[in-house]
């Protein structure tokens, strides 16, 4: 059954992986179980999106703080 | 020649912000010079091929990135990784996880992120935040976040696998996550 079940950890490294590739059929599932019921790990997710966000008006930033 | 006189007129208006994207990466700033110098140049020699098709500071960076890229790699600035902190043992991440894979300290709500994007403050902490990670998971990080190249360039350029790649990115969110919560989402600002 832990064997089902990913531990914090594990959701958060996929949550990140995601970001790159696809994940794998059950990979999602179990991953969606977990976010399902975890609060932490869905903050994680929002958190490293809104940093995508961020990091991609870098350069619009040192446009703007400049010349 | 007064042709290649303008262009080289234009060229020098975007120099300041070229240094700038170019130090952002490499956190040293002769080395962002070089990198820059390097794109100028380079510019100029292929200047056949820019033919207007883009804005010219567009044109600029997309080379900055190559120079950027070429310097990294050849100074040996960390790259590739070395084995020991790429290990995929739990270890390197222990600063957020326990030894049974809980969050430490479990990230929170930030609420409407987006408007700190507004504040001058939110990205001097952003980019703070940015230099406490190594510099090699700062560059990997920035390549992909920041320069957005996809994953599979970023590991034929810097020559680390997949698994590597994910290990990085991995750490690097959660150290910048971390850092900008508690410097910036934590703490009371204007």
């Amino acid at each position: 059954m832990s064997k089902l079940m990913y531990s914090c950890e594990q959701a958060a490294k996929l949550s990140s992986q995601a970001m790159e590739q696809p994940l794998a059929p059950t990979e999602r599932i179990l991953l969606g179980m977990h976010l399902m019921m975890c609060k932490g790990c869905t903050g994680f997710v929002q958190q490293i999106e809104f940093l995508r966000r961020a990091s991609r008006k870098i350069p619009e930033v040192l446009e703007k703080y400049g010349d | 020649m007064a042709e290649q006189d303008d262009l080289a007129l234009s060229l020098e208006a975007h120099r300041k912000y070229l240094q700038r994207y170019a130090q952002f990466h490499l956190r040293d700033a002769s080395l962002a010079e070089d990198a820059v110098q390097d794109t100028l140049m380079a510019a100029l020699a292929q200047r056949d091929r820019f033919e207007g098709r883009s804005q010219l500071r567009t044109w600029l960076t997309g080379i900055l990135k190559h120079k950027i890229i070429d310097i990294t790699r050849s100074r040996g600035r960390g790259l590739p990784a070395d084995a020991v902190s790429l290990g995929e043992d739990s270890e390197s991440f222990s600063d957020s996880f326990n030894a049974k894979g809980q969050w430490v300290d479990p990230p929170a709500d930030w609420g409407m992120p987006d408007e700190a994007l507004e504040s001058n403050q939110f990205w001097l902490v952003y980019q703070e935040c940015c230099k406490r990670m190594s510099r090699r998971d700062a560059m990997v990080f920035s390549m992909r976040e920041v320069m957005g190249l996809s994953s599979e360039e970023i590991c034929k350029k810097i020559e680390i696998t997949t698994t590597n790649l994910h290990v990085i990115l991995f750490r690097a969110r959660l150290s910048l996550r971390s850092c900008m919560n508690k410097n910036w989402f934590g703490t009371d600002h204007e």
